[in-house]
C-alpha cells in the first residue's frame, strides 16, 4: 500500500469514494479500486532502444512524463509532443508517472514502440468530501470546505487526533495548555466566535463529541477529517455549526478478503523548554533577601550559619547537602543546590501506542467489517510516582446489505480511559522549589523541607484515578427506492460514558531530626460518580436527479437528540487504613453532592442543490431548530444560507487555458447560523440560563454543632434570553496550475455574531446582582485563509520521486461592534474595542537618580501602595504630560494607558513535506504563528519581583544594582557570586532594583487591579511567535518480495520526532505554546496567573520509532 | 416512468409521514422542556420552616477570626499594617471617587429582601413568621450599619428592584436620619420578635439585643462628636435607649463574666478557648471543630507577616495598682523589658511579654522557645498574643472559637451611654466597669478619676461634665477590648481621626549596643551603627545563645531597621503617617464608575 504515494493515493481515494465516508454513501462505486497499474507479460532478455509517444486520454500528448525502467538508474522525461525513448532489455519493465494521471508500467517484449495512455487520476476527478448527512464531490463544492484523509495522521507518535490535525488546515487552530498526559485540546475555527466561548461542531460518524472526547477516539480509526468553515455547509447543523464544523468519518472495510493491520510506536519524550534556574545556594539565597531587603516585608533572613553553610556548598559541591543543624542537634539542615523542576520531572519518559485493526469485504460483497483496538499510554514526565494516561479503544463496525434495496449497519465502539495520578501533586508548586530545599535526609526519611514535603505527598500520600468508560452505539439502515433516485437514511445512537474518580489521601512522614520523624497531613477519600447518556436520532431522505446537463439533489430530514448527566460525589475523612483508603473504610462526616445538567435539541433540516453543466452550482441549507436552553417563546430559530459557485474552467474561453490553469472556481456563500452554547463554566447556567433557580451550599457557620447549608439568592433573568446569530459571508476562489501541480485556495470571511448573550446593560451596583444574561453584545470577525500546493515526481536515480509540499496560512481578528457600555470604560467590553488588545504603559527606562523620581509622580501604581520607589525603579511614559503616571480607564481618558500590543494569536502557518523515493518516506511538518504580543505575569519570568516564594533565573541577574558592594561585604560573599558580577554596580539593565512584589499579580491583573511590573508595559512585552518543527518522520518499507515470503503484505519501520526544534523569542523562558494558557478576551477578568503560564506539565519533545505491518 | 414533480412530491410526503411517525409520540413540550433537578425556584421554595432556615443561613454575615487583625487593617492607634489599608492610602495620597472604589455593594441586601418577600409563603404559625421576619430585618439593620459608617447618606431600599425599577436603580441618597431611624425600626422589630434561645451559633433575641446597642452607642456618640452632621441634639434619647438595652441584657440575659479566680488567666482564656459554647459570657461566638470546620486563626496574628500591634497601645494599660503608666517618670524612655513590668495583667495575656514562650514557629518567627523579640524593617517589635494560637497540635488550633459579642462590651456600653449622658454614678461602674476590673486583678475604678492628661491630649472634643470618667472608660473599653475589632470604629465615633497622624511608634531602645528583651538581664541582641557591618563570627550571651545583630538607622539608610534618632529611640515604621482631613475621612466617596452610571448619587463631605 506505501509502494508509491500516487498508488498509495488512489487506492485511498477508490476507499474514500467507496465506503469511508459514511457507511452508504454509494452503492454504484466499485467495491474494489480498479487495478492500478496495467500490466503486459510478454517475455524477452536482450537490450533495446524503446520509443514511443505518451498521450492522456483526449489523445493529446503529454509533455513531462518521467519514464524509467524498474530497478535501474536514470530516466527521461516525454517531450512537447509526448515522445520518448529509454533503453531497456527484454523483460524489464517500464513505468510512466506524471503527478495527477494513473501511473502505467509496461513490460518490454520484443517490440521496440509503446505508446502509452495515461488515464486521469480518478482521485483527482471524484475526489468525494463528507459534508453534512452526505458527502460531495470536491470540484463541485461551493463552500469553504476542508478535508485531510488519514494520511496526515498516521505514524506519528500522536495520541490523539487533535494534536495530528495541528496545523493542518488554515484557520483549524488548535492548542494545548499543558504537555499533561491525556490533555484536551481547544479547537477553534476562525478565530473568536462569541464573547461566550463556544466552539466547532464536532461530528464523529454523525454524532457529537467534545474536544475532550477526541482524546477518546484512536487516530487509526479515522479515514477522513472535514471542516466546514463557512455557513453554507454548516447550515444543515443549524443551531450549534454557528463555528464551523469538523466531521470524523472512521474507517470501514473496503478491500477483499481480510485484511490485517498492526501498528505500534515507541515514544521517549523529553521536555522542551525548562525555565534556566539559579541553583548556586549561596547566590540564590543572597539574591532572594536582597529582594525582600528592598521592601517593608522584610521577612527573608537567613542567618550567618545558613550563608556559611551556602558559601561553603557553592564553592565546594562535595560538601553534604545535609547535615545536623550545629546549633540545634535535633534538626536536620539542608543546603541543596539543584533545579528541583528536573527531580520531578523526568529528562526522559516513556509512551507507547499500539493498533491493531481486522477489515474486509465478504465474498458475495453483501458485508463489510472493520474491527479495530488500540492501546495507547502516555506517561508524564513526573517522576517518583505514577502520572499516567491509560486509553484502551475497541471499535466494531459492520454492515450488511439485506436486499438490493436496504442495507443495515452497526458502529460501536467503545473507549476506556484512566487518568492516574498522585493526590497530592501540585505541579504549579514545583516550579516554585527553592534550590536550597533538599529531598531525603541521611536516614532516608523524607525532608523537613517543601521538596521533601512534596515528594513524600507525591510518594506515600495517596492517588488519584479517573477512570472513564465510554460506550457509544449506532445503528444504521439505507433504504433506496426507485432505482437510487430516493435514498433514506435513518440512525440512532446511544451513548453511555461513566466516570468513576476515585481519590484519597493519607498521611505521610516528615523526618525533622535524627530521631524526630512526624506524621503530617489529613487521611481523606473522595469519591464521584458521573453517569450521562446521550441519545440521536437522525432520518433523512436524499434525492439525486441528473437531466441532461442539469443536475439536481435534495435532503430533507429531521433530528433530534438529548442528554442528562448526573454527577454525585461523597468526601470523607479520618481514614482507618492507608491500605484501604475507602470511603467505607473512614469514620469522619462525610460530605456529598449531585448535580444534574440536561438539554436536547430538534430540528428539520434540507439541503437543496442543482447544478449545471458542470459549471454553475447553487446550493441552499438550512434547518429548523429548537433547542431546551432557551424559553418556551424563543425556543425555535430556523437557520438558512445559501451558496453558489462558478467553475470557470470548465467554460469553453477557457479551453486555451487548460494547459496552464487546470481549475478556477469561484465561490461565494452567506448564512445566517444560531449559537446556543453559553460557555460560563457553570453547567447550570449553560443549560438553564433563562430560569433563575436557588442552589444549596454549606455555610461556614457552626450551628448546632453541624454545618448547616444555606439557600442562594435567586439571579436575575432577562425576558430577551434566544439564540445568538452568527451571520457569516465568504468569498473563496480555488486554483490549480499545470495540472493542478500547483493548487491554490483562498478563502475571506466575515463573521457578524449577533446578541450575544451577556450581562445586559451596566446598571447601578445597587441593584444588587449582576445584570441578568441578555441577547446584547454584537462581535464582528474577519479573517483569510490560503492553502498552497505544490505536488510533482521527478526521476531521481531511476527511481520516481514524488514530493507533496503544502502550505497553510490564515488569520482572523474581531471587534466588538455592540456592547452597552454608555461609558466606555475600558474593563469591560467597548464598542470599536479589537479583541485580544493588552493596554499598559510604555516603558522608560528605570530612574537613575532621586532627583529623577523627584520629578515623576508614580505612586499611584505602587503595588500595595507599600513598596518604595528607588533608583532601579521602571520609569513610565507620562503620555499625558502631567507629571503624574497614572490608569486611566475611560476610553478617550486613559491618561498613561494605551495600547501596547495584542494578544491574539495571528498569521497561523504550517508547512507540510511529504517524499517518496523508492522505498523511503519523508515527512517534515512545520507550524508556528507569525504575530503574537504576550506579557508575561508569572514566576518563571519575574521570580522572586512577583514574591518572595519565586525562583531566581539566569536572565534575571541582568537587574540594577545601584552601587558595588563593600569590601566587608564582599567578603562574605560566594566566589560564584562574585564571579557573576552581582557585587558590582549594574546601572544598564533590563530589570528594575531587585524588589519582592514588584511584580506580585496578587493584587489582581485587570488593568485597574494590577499595579508595578504586573501592569503590561513595552519594556517586558514579548513576542509570542514561532516556527516549530512539528514533526519529522523518515519511513523505510521493506521490499514486498522479502516481506511476502512470510505472509507480509507490507512492513514499514519508520522513526519520527514531535516538537524537534523552534525558533522564538520567548523560549528562553517557557516553551511558546504554554503563551496559550493565558490567553483572555474579557477586559472584565484579568488574564491572572492561572491555567498555568509555563508552571504546568512541560510540552514535551517526542523521539520514537514503531512498525506498520499488513497482512 | 416517474416524472420528477410525482417524485419529489412522493419524496416529500414520505420523509414528512416518517418524520410525524418517529415524533409523534414525542412531539410535545416535554422533549424540550428541561428544568434543572439540583436547584430550585423560588416558587416552589420558602414553604416549610426548614425552608426559612436555609435561606436565613444565606444571610449570616458575621466576621470571624479576622476580628483579631481587623485593627491593623483598618488603621487605628493599637495596631499597624504593612499591607494595603484604604485609610492609609487615603491619608498618603491624594484620594477621590476613582481611588476609593471598594464597598459600595448591595447583594446582602438583595438577599435579604428577597427573603423577606418570600417567607410567608411558608405555612407556619403568624409566631414564627415574626421571628423569620426579625431575623430578615436584625441582617437588614446590620447591612444599613455598615453603609452608614462608611457613606452616612445611603439609598433606602427594602424591596428587591427589578431591572427596569429606574425610580430606584437611579434614585438619590437618603439622610442619615431617615437611613438611621429606618434601621432602629428593623432593629426594634427584631429585639421583640426574635427568638430569645437557639442552638448554639444561631442567631438570638439577645445577640440581635447586644448588635443594637452596639450600634445606638455607635450612632449617638457619633452624633455628638461630628458636629459637620448636625445632630447632636439626637443623641440623648439614643444613648438613652444604649443604656436601657444594655441594662436589659445585664439583668434578664442568661449572662456572667467569665472568672475563675485567675487574674492572669482568665481573660486571656476566652481568645484561645476549644470550647465557648457553655462560657457564660459569650453572647455570640463563631464556633469551630477540627475537620468539621476548621477555625484557626493563622500565624500572621502574631506578626512580622502584615500586622503588628504598636507602643501607644502598651501605654494605656494601668499600671497594676490602678496608677497611670504615664505618670511613671520618663515613662517614654522605658526599654521593652521595664515597660511590662507591673501593668494590668491583660496586657500579657494581649501582647508577647519578655520572658513569654513561643510554641508555635512558622514562616514567619524564629524557632520555639523563650522568645526573643524578633526586629524588622517597618514592623513595631511588638507582638500579638490574643488571638494567636500558640500550639503546634493543628487540631485544637482548628477547635479554637471565636468570641464576637460577649457581656464585657455589654458594661461597657452601659458605662459609656451613661458617662457620656453625665448620669454615670459608683453604682453603675461597679456593676459594668468594675466587674471588669475585678475579674483581671485591677483596683476599682471610680466615678470622678484623676485626669490623665495623656488621654485629655487624645480627645480633646470630650467636652461633658464628667469628661474623666469617659476617658477612663474608653480606656478601660480600648484595653478589655484590644484586637477584637471595635478601635477602629470607636475613634471614628469618637472623631479621633486626628490621633492617625501621629507616626505610630515600636520599641524604645535608649542606646546601641547589647540589650535584654526576655526580662533574664541576660542579652539577647546587638544594635550596631549603619556605618558598622556585621561581624562574621557572632557573639554568644552567657547562655550559650548567639546574640541577634541588627544595623540601625534613620529612614532611608541602608539597615536592617529604623529607630527614631541615631543612637536611641523607638523603631520607626512609616515615615509619614500622612493627614486625616476632617470631616471628609470619616467618610467614604461613592466609587465614581457608579456615579457616572446614576448622576443622582450626589458625593458628600467634600469628596469628589
Amino acid at each position: 500500500m506505501f509502494h508509491s504515494v500516487n498508488l498509495y493515493k488512489k487506492t485511498l481515494a477508490a476507499l474514500i469514494v467507496g465506503y469511508a465516508y459514511g457507511p452508504f454513501t454509494s452503492l454504484a462505486a466499485p467495491l474494489f479500486p480498479s487495478p492500478a497499474i496495467g500490466r503486459v507479460h510478454i517475455v524477452g532478455q536482450a537490450q533495446q532502444q524503446i520509443s514511443g509517444i505518451v498521450r492522456d486520454a483526449a489523445g493529446l500528448p503529454l509533455q513531462g512524463v518521467s519514464i524509467s525502467v524498474s530497478g535501474k538508474p536514470g530516466g527521461t522525461t516525454t517531450d512537447e509532443d509526448g515522445n520518448y525513448v529509454i533503453g531497456a532489455g527484454l523483460g524489464e519493465r517500464i513505468r510512466f508517472t506524471m503527478v495527477g494521471y494513473v501511473p502505467q508500467e509496461i513490460e518490454v517484449t520484443e517490440q521496440q514502440q509503446y505508446d502509452v495512455v495515461l488515464e486521469m487520476d480518478a482521485s483527482s476527478l471524484s475526489e468525494v468530501v463528507v459534508v453534512g448527512y452526505g458527502t460531495q464531490k470536491k470540484v463541485n463544492l461551493s463552500g469553504a470546505v476542508d478535508q485531510v484523509d488519514a494520511k496526515a495522521l498516521e505514524h506519528r507518535p500522536i495520541s490523539n487526533v487533535s494534536q495530528g490535525l495541528q496545523g493542518l488546515i488554515p484557520n483549524l487552530n488548535i492548542r494545548f495548555n499543558s504537555g499533561a498526559p491525556g490533555q484536551a485540546a481547544e479547537v477553534n475555527i476562525r478565530g473568536v466566535t462569541s464573547i461566550n466561548g463556544g466552539g466547532p461542531l464536532i461530528m464523529i460518524d454523525g454524532v457529537q463529541s467534545s474536544s475532550a472526547e477526541l482524546n477518546l477516539i484512536a487516530p487509526q480509526d479515522i479515514a477522513s477529517i472535514s471542516v466546514i468553515k463557512d455557513a453554507s455547509a454548516a447550515a444543515i447543523y443549524g443551531a450549534r455549526a454557528a463555528f464551523g464544523v469538523i466531521l470524523i468519518t472512521t474507517k470501514t472495510g473496503a478491500k477483499g478478503g481480510t485484511n490485517v493491520n498492526y501498528s505500534n510506536n515507541f515514544t521517549w519524550n523529553t521536555p522542551t523548554v525548562m525555565p534556566e534556574m539559579i541553583t548556586d545556594p549561596y547566590v540564590f539565597s543572597r539574591l532572594l533577601e536582597t529582594s525582600t531587603d528592598n521592601t517593608p516585608w522584610d521577612n527573608v533572613n537567613y542567618s550567618d550559619q545558613f550563608y556559611e553553610y551556602a558559601r561553603q556548598r557553592s564553592d565546594d559541591p562535595g560538601v553534604p547537602g545535609v547535615r545536623i543543624n550545629p546549633t540545634d542537634p535535633t534538626l536536620w539542615e539542608y543546603m541543596g543546590n539543584r533545579d528541583w523542576t528536573r527531580y520531578f520531572f523526568d529528562d526522559q519518559n516513556f509512551s507507547h501506542n499500539h493498533d491493531l485493526s481486522i477489515s474486509g469485504v465478504s465474498e458475495n460483497a453483501k458485508v463489510r467489517y472493520y474491527l479495530s483496538g488500540g492501546y495507547n499510554r502516555q506517561n508524564s514526565a513526573l517522576t517518583l510516582a505514577e502520572d499516567y494516561f491509560d486509553r484502551y479503544s475497541l471499535r466494531a463496525k459492520v454492515d450488511y446489505q439485506l436486499a438490493d434495496w436496504i442495507r443495515f449497519g452497526n458502529n460501536t465502539s467503545m473507549s476506556n480511559t484512566m487518568r492516574k495520578s498522585p493526590s497530592r501533586l501540585n505541579v504549579f508548586g514545583i516550579y516554585n522549589f527553592f534550590p536550597t530545599d533538599y529531598d531525603v535526609n541521611p536516614d532516608g526519611t523524607w525532608a523537613n523541607s517543601p521538596v521533601g514535603r512534596a515528594a513524600a505527598g507525591i510518594v506515600d500520600g495517596g492517588q488519584t484515578a479517573n477512570r472513564l468508560e465510554q460506550l457509544q452505539t449506532q445503528f444504521t439502515t439505507e433504504l433506496n427506492f426507485w432505482k437510487r433516485l430516493l435514498k433514506v437514511n435513518a440512525d440512532f445512537t446511544y451513548r453511555k460514558t461513566d466516570e468513576n474518580y476515585n481519590s484519597y489521601q493519607t498521611a505521610y512522614t516528615i523526618g525533622y531530626g535524627p530521631d524526630d520523624v512526624r506524621e503530617e497531613g489529613d487521611n481523606s477519600a473522595t469519591r464521584q460518580g458521573v453517569f450521562e447518556y446521550y441519545r440521536v436520532f437522525n432520518v433523512y431522505g436524499t434525492l439525486s436527479k441528473d437531466i441532461g446537463r442539469h443536475s439536481l439533489s435534495a435532503i430533507l430530514g429531521f433530528s433530534q437528540e438529548d442528554y442528562r448527566r448526573e454527577r454525585f460525589s461523597v468526601s470523607r475523612n479520618g481514614l482507618i487504613s492507608s491500605s484501604f483508603p475507602t470511603i467505607g473504610l473512614a469514620t469522619g462526616d462525610a460530605t456529598g453532592n449531585e448535580i444534574i445538567d440536561t438539554y436536547a435539541l430538534r430540528g428539520a433540516f434540507y439541503r437543496l442543490g442543482y447544478i449545471y453543466d458542470d459549471r454553475y452550482i447553487i446550493e441552499l441549507n438550512g434547518r429548523y431548530d429548537g433547542s431546551s436552553r432557551f424559553p418556551k417563546d424563543k425556543r425555535f430559530g430556523f437557520f438558512p444560507s445559501g451558496s453558489v459557485a462558478w467553475r470557470v474552467d470548465q467554460e469553453s474561453f477557457m479551453e486555451g487555458a487548460r494547459n496552464i490553469l487546470s481549475n478556477l472556481k469561484l465561490r461565494a456563500s452567506y448564512g445566517s447560523l444560531g449559537n446556543q452554547n453559553i460557555s460560563t463554566g457553570d453547567e447550570a447556567v449553560n443549560n438553564y440560563g433563562y430560569i433563575p433557580f436557588m442552589s444549596t451550599f454549606q455555610t461556614d457557620y457552626l450551628i448546632g454543632g453541624e454545618r448547616p447549608f444555606g439557600i442562594s439568592t435567586p439571579g436575575l433573568v432577562s425576558p430577551n434570553y434566544t439564540w445568538e446569530k452568527v451571520n457569516t459571508l465568504n468569498f473563496g476562489v480555488d486554483l490549480g496550475f499545470f495540472r493542478d501541480r500547483f493548487s491554490v485556495v483562498f478563502d475571506h470571511y466575515t463573521r457578524n455574531t449577533q446578541g450575544m448573550l451577556t450581562l445586559g446593560r451596566d446598571l447601578p451596583d445597587i441593584l444588587g446582582a449582576s445584570e441578568p444574561r441578555e441577547n446584547a453584545a454584537d462581535l464582528k470577525t474577519q479573517g483569510w485563509e490560503l492553502s498552497l500546493g505544490y505536488r510533482d515526481s521527478y526521476t531521481v536515480g531511476g527511481s520516481p520521486f514524488t514530493l507533496e509540499t503544502r502550505l497553510v496560512l490564515s488569520d482572523t481578528w474581531s471587534h466588538i461592534t455592540r456592547f452597552d457600555n454608555p461609558n466606555s470604560v475600558i474593563t469591560q467590553y467597548y464598542e470599536g474595542m479589537e479583541l485580544g488588545e493588552i493596554w499598559g504603559l510604555q516603558y522608560d527606562g528605570l530612574f537613575q537618580s532621586p532627583e529623577e523620581i523627584a520629578r515623576l509622580d508614580q505612586t499611584s501604581i505602587i503595588p500595595w501602595g507599600a513598596l518604595q520607589i528607588v533608583p532601579g525603579w521602571p520609569k513610565f511614559k507620562d503620555l499625558d504630560g502631567n507629571g503624574v503616571i497614572e490608569k486611566g480607564y475611560t476610553l478617550g481618558d486613559t491618561k498613561d494607558l494605551s495600547v501596547i500590543g495584542n494578544s491574539t494569536e495571528r498569521l497561523r502557518f504550517g508547512v507540510d513535506f511529504n517524499m517518496n523515493w523508492k522505498s523511503f518516506d519523508l515527512r517534515m511538518f512545520w507550524q508556528g504563528v507569525g504575530k503574537r504580543d504576550y506579557y508575561p505575569l508569572h514566576f518563571v519570568y519575574w521570580g522572586a519581583y512577583q514574591q518572595p516564594y519565586g525562583n531566581m533565573y539566569g536572565h534575571l541577574l541582568d537587574f540594577y544594582r545601584a552601587e558595588s558592594d563593600s569590601e566587608i561585604d564582599r567578603g562574605k560573599h560566594s566566589q560564584s557570586y562574585l564571579n557573576l558580577g552581582l557585587a558590582d554596580q549594574n546601572l544598564d539593565a533590563r530589570f528594575p532594583v531587585l524588589q519582592s512584589w514588584l511584580a506580585d499579580v496578587n493584587l489582581g491583573t485587570r488593568i485597574d487591579e494590577s499595579m508595578g511590573m504586573a501592569i503590561p508595559n513595552t519594556g517586558h512585552m514579548l513576542n509570542g511567535a514561532y516556527l516549530r518543527l512539528k514533526n519529522l518522520t523518515f519511513g523505510y518499507t521493506l521490499p514486498r518480495r522479502i516481506t511476502e515470503r512470510v505472509g507480509i503484505a507490507n512492513l514499514r519501520i519508520f522513526a519520527t520526532g514531535e516538537n524537534l526544534f523552534e525558533f522564538s523569542e520567548i523560549k528562553k523562558y517557557f516553551d511558546p505554546e504554554t503563551t496559550n494558557a493565558s490567553i483572555n478576551t474579557n477586559p472584565g477578568q484579568g488574564t491572572g496567573g492561572a491555567g498555568g503560564n509555563g508552571m504546568t506539565y512541560p510540552f514535551q519533545r517526542s523521539y520514537s520509532f514503531g512498525v506498520n505491518i499488513m497482512f | 416512468m416517474y416524472t420528477i414533480n410525482t417524485i419529489m412530491k412522493r419524496f416529500f410526503k414520505w420523509v414528512f409521514m416518517l418524520s410525524v411517525t418517529i415524533s409523534a409520540g414525542a412531539c410535545n413540550d416535554d422533549f424540550l422542556n428541561k428544568l434543572p433537578e439540583t436547584s430550585i425556584g423560588r416558587e416552589n421554595f420558602f414553604n416549610t420552616e426548614e425552608d426559612l432556615n436555609l435561606a436565613v443561613y444565606n444571610l449570616y454575615d458575621f466576621p470571624s477570626t479576622g476580628i483579631y487583625t481587623d485593627e491593623a487593617y483598618t488603621l487605628t492607634d493599637n495596631a499597624y499594617s504593612t499591607g494595603n489599608v484604604e485609610l492609609k492610602t487615603m491619608m498618603t495620597t491624594n484620594p477621590s471617587s476613582s481611588t476609593i472604589t471598594g464597598g459600595w455593594n448591595w447583594e446582602q441586601l438583595r438577599n435579604v429582601n428577597f427573603f423577606l418577600e418570600n417567607f410567608r409563603n411558608a405555612a407556619i404559625s403568624e409566631e414564627r413568621l415574626a421571628h423569620f421576619e426579625g431575623l430578615g430585618r436584625f441582617f437588614r439593620a446590620r447591612f444599613y450599619v455598615s453603609k452608614v459608617k462608611r457613606y452616612s447618606d445611603v439609598p433606602w431600599v427594602d424591596a428587591v428592584i427589578a431591572t427596569d425599577n429606574e425610580a430606584v436603580l437611579f434614585g438619590t441618597r437618603d439622610s442619615r436620619e431617615i437611613v438611621v431611624n429606618n434601621l432602629l425600626a428593623d432593629y426594634e422589630f427584631a429585639a421583640s420578635n426574635v427568638e430569645e434561645t437557639a442552638p448554639q451559633g444561631a442567631v438570638t433575641r439577645w445577640l440581635v439585643k447586644a448588635d443594637y446597642a452596639r450600634f445606638l452607642l455607635y450612632e449617638a456618640t457619633y452624633r455628638i462628636y461630628h458636629p459637620e452632621l448636625n445632630l447632636q441634639g439626637t443623641a440623648p434619647d439614643l444613648l438613652d435607649r444604649a443604656a436601657a438595652l444594655a441594662k436589659d441584657i445585664m439583668d434578664n440575659g442568661p449572662f456572667s463574666l467569665y472568672a475563675t479566680g485567675n487574674p492572669a488567666e482568665d481573660y486571656g482564656a476566652l481568645f484561645k478557648s476549644q470550647n465557648l459554647g457553655g462560657n457564660p459570657e459569650i453572647i455570640f461566638a463563631r464556633y469551630y471543630e477540627a475537620n468539621l470546620l476548621n477555625g484557626d486563626s493563622g500565624e500572621g496574628v502574631f506578626g512580622n507577616y502584615e500586622t503588628y500591634p504598636l507602643k501607644d497601645l502598651v501605654q494605656t494599660y494601668l499600671m497594676a495598682d490602678g496608677s497611670y503608666y504615664s505618670s511613671q517618670p520618663n515613662y517614654q524612655e522605658n526599654e521593652f523589658v521595664q515597660e511590662f513590668a507591673n501593668r494590668d495583667p491583660r496586657l500579657y495575656q494581649t501582647y508577647a511579654y519578655p520572658g513569654w514562650e513561643l510554641v508555635r514557629s512558622g514562616t514567619y518567627a524564629q524557632g520555639a522557645g523563650l522568645y526573643v523579640q524578633q526586629l524588622a524593617k517597618n514592623f513595631s517589635g511588638y507582638h500579638q498574643i490574643k488571638g494567636f494560637y500558640n500550639t503546634t497540635n493543628q487540631d485544637e488550633r482548628n477547635n479554637m472559637d471565636v468570641p464576637l459579642y460577649r457581656l464585657a462590651e455589654i458594661l461597657l456600653i452601659y458605662a459609656e451611654a451613661k458617662a457620656e449622658l453625665g448620669e454615670l454614678t459608683q453604682e453603675d461602674l461597679d456593676v459594668s466597669v468594675n466587674l471588669l476590673r475585678g475579674r483581671a486583678g485591677m483596683p476599682a475604678m471610680t466615678v470622678n478619676p484623676p485626669v490623665d492628661p495623656v488621654k485629655a491630649a487624645k480627645y480633646p472634643n470630650v467636652t461633658s461634665a464628667q469628661r474623666a470618667a469617659i476617658y477612663e472608660i474608653r480606656r478601660e473599653r480600648r484595653v478589655e477590648l484590644a484586637f477584637e475589632g471595635h478601635r477602629h470604629d470607636d475613634l471614628m465615633r469618637w472623631g479621633a481621626g486626628k490621633v492617625l497622624e501621629s507616626e505610630p511608634q515600636g520599641i524604645y531602645f535608649s542606646r546601641l549596643g547589647q540589650h535584654d528583651l526576655t526580662g533574664d538581664g541576660v542579652p539577647d541582641i546587638v544594635l550596631l551603627p549603619s556605618s558598622q557591618a556585621i561581624p562574621a563570627v557572632r557573639e554568644k550571651n552567657s547562655l550559650g545563645i548567639t546574640l541577634a545583630y541588627y544595623r540601625v538607622g534613620t529612614f532611608g539608610q541602608d539597615v536592617s531597621v529604623f529607630l527614631g534618632g541615631a543612637t536611641s529611640g523607638n523603631l520607626q515604621i512609616i515615615e509619614d503617617s500622612g493627614n486625616f482631613e476632617e470631616p471628609k475621612y470619616y467618610y467614604r466617596p461613592v466609587p465614581q464608575q457608579q456615579v457616572m452610571l446614576n448622576p443622582n448619587l450626589e458625593q458628600v463631605f467634600g469628596w469628589e
